[in-house]
């Protein structure tokens, strides 16, 4: 696995995976729909799929004494620790996003534990919907990252559109009220800390769930696949 | 022990089937693996290696299941499945870096000897090199890690005649100690006259002769004659050619006592495959 990682960093990393980490500095903006920084992550992650299929990466690993469940797994992971990069410097950003922008986020959710779990949120769909497909049929790359854009988008959609109703509509009803208060917000009770604590510790469980039965459909997709 | 032992491997495809495909190869020697265009040499050599999905069989490398070993039995093998057309921006020094991190067996001095012997520059993005040297460097990887059995798909295509005959020589220097063996396809019949010692000749998706050169060579006839000898000797014919003062055809050795009128010769590979690739078609070719 150590040596599949090598390999994906030095012939397989396209630049865009790098330079699109600075999207996370996307939540320093007073009033943006934050979600959207994380597509942009997805969107690496598209480009390092694709350069690879125009490179022939997947016949070249398969030659390597390495299992094909294996050449799955390796790039999943290395998949997950973009993901997680992206989603670690999310985190000092939440704080700094507080701090330059107190009153919150008028265009969608404000940066917040909840926000970090809808990041993973995000980045299981976008998983879920691209990988399964890149290995059933690599040379639909373009394809596969239209759909899993659409179900993305979805996702922030719902997400966004939760969290700014709520704010709006938060002295209409009790559950959005308590929903602005506790979900969409720097967490500025123990009440709310606890229940954001809560919402990641959901969030990172989908994640690690999910991310866990998408490596095992694209591993049993990739074994029958003919190369 | 066999080295490399295939049994009755299967794919099925709508439009083609590899047909319990066997043949085996023993330590020390060279395979040719010959057909036509779509006869299933690839397919073979992909559905061995699992790069393809088998629908049955089974392949032993020096006695081990390869799909139940895959790792380790991909560890002693070399492939070269034609030219090398990976990662064509990256250069030749950062795909040997990270390949040979994969073979604890690497020989770097085996490696550089071959850059040198190739001609091949280190510097260079694959997009920068030439068909052939593509395939050189395929070559050059497959031969660096001590690989006790070389699979090779169309190894000689796109080289010059000179480059051709330095990699058979290269070949023969592989397998003189005995403990090493090389199974390669090819189009190029001249290269397993000068190098094969066993032929594995696959037509339709089905082994037709696994054997060693000799014996292969020594079970046809090439045959010529007059068109008066054509007629009732036909049916024993596997192939002919017609022209204006006879023809020239390919008989089984068992056969040679019905066409003692004509003159006989020994049957060379070329002709071998090209007669009986008219077999199916009952059509003889007229000139």
């Amino acid at each position: 696995m150590k040596q599949l990682f090598y390999k994906e960093l030095k012939l397989c990393l396209p630049v865009q995976v790098p330079l699109f980490f600075l999207f996370a500095a996307m939540l320093l903006i007073p009033a943006y729909p934050y979600l959207v920084a994380c597509f942009f992550t997805c969107n690496s992650i598209f480009y390092l799929f694709n350069q690879s299929a125009g490179n022939n990466d997947l016949l070249f690993t398969a030659l390597l004494p390495v299992s094909k469940a294996q050449v799955v797994k390796a790039r999943v992971r290395f998949t997950v620790m973009i993901e997680m990069i992206m989603f670690l410097l999310l985190v000092p950003m939440i704080f700094v996003n507080h701090r330059l922008n107190p009153q919150g986020n008028p265009a969608g959710t404000d940066g917040s534990l909840t926000f970090l779990a809808a990041v993973l949120v995000l980045f299981t769909v976008f998983n879920a919907v691209f990988i399964p497909a890149f290995y059933r049929d690599e040379t639909k790359s373009g394809k596969n990252f239209l759909i899993s854009t659409i179900a993305v988008f979805v996702w922030i959609i719902l997400w966004e559109g939760f969290m700014i109703t709520a704010a709006a509509a938060k002295d209409a009803l009790p559950f959005f009220s308590w929903a602005a208060e506790n979900l969409d917000a720097f967490p500025a009770t123990a009440q709310a800390w606890r229940t954001q604590l809560i919402a990641l510790a959901v969030g990172a469980l989908i994640y690690g769930l999910g991310t866990y039965l998408v490596s095992r459909k694209a591993v049993g997709i990739f074994e029958r696949v003919d190369l | 022990m066999h080295l490399l032992e295939v049994r009755d491997l299967e794919k099925r495809y709508p439009t083609f089937t590899l047909d319990k495909v066997s043949f085996s190869l023993e330590p020390g020697y060279i395979m040719g693996f010959i057909g036509r265009n779509g006869a299933g040499k690839t397919t073979t050599m992909k559905a061995m290696l699992n790069l393809i999905h088998r629908d049955g069989g089974e392949v032993f490398v020096n006695g081990r299941s390869f799909f139940e070993n895959e790792r380790a039995c991909k560890g002693e093998i070399g492939f070269v499945m034609g030219e090398f057309d990976c990662y064509k921006n990256a250069t030749l020094k950062a795909i040997t870096d990270v390949t040979r991190r994969f073979y604890p067996t690497w020989d770097q001095a085996a490696y550089e000897d071959y850059l040198r012997r190739f001609a091949l520059v280190e510097s260079k993005k694959v997009k920068e090199l030439s068909a052939g040297m593509r395939v050189k460097y395929a070559l050059a990887l497959a031969l660096s890690h001590d690989a006790r059995l070389l699979i090779l798909d169309e190894p000689t295509s796109g080289l010059d005649p000179v480059s051709r005959d330095d990699l058979l020589d290269v070949f023969r220097s592989v397998i003189e100690d005995g403990s090493r063996s090389i199974l390669f396809s090819t189009h190029i019949i001249s290269d397993l006259e000068k190098c094969a010692d066993y032929i594995t000749y696959i037509k339709g998706g089905r082994v037709l002769a696994s054997t060693d050169v000799l014996t292969f060579r020594e079970s046809y006839r090439l045959v010529s004659g007059d068109r008066e000898h054509l007629e009732v000797r036909r049916p024993k014919l596997i192939g002919c050619k017609e022209h204006a003062f006879g023809f020239t055809g390919l008989i089984r050795a068992e056969d040679e006592a019905a066409f003692r009128s004509c003159k006989i010769a020994p049957a060379d590979l070329e002709s071998i495959m090209i007669y009986t690739e008219q077999e199916d078609s009952h059509e003889t070719a007229v000139l």
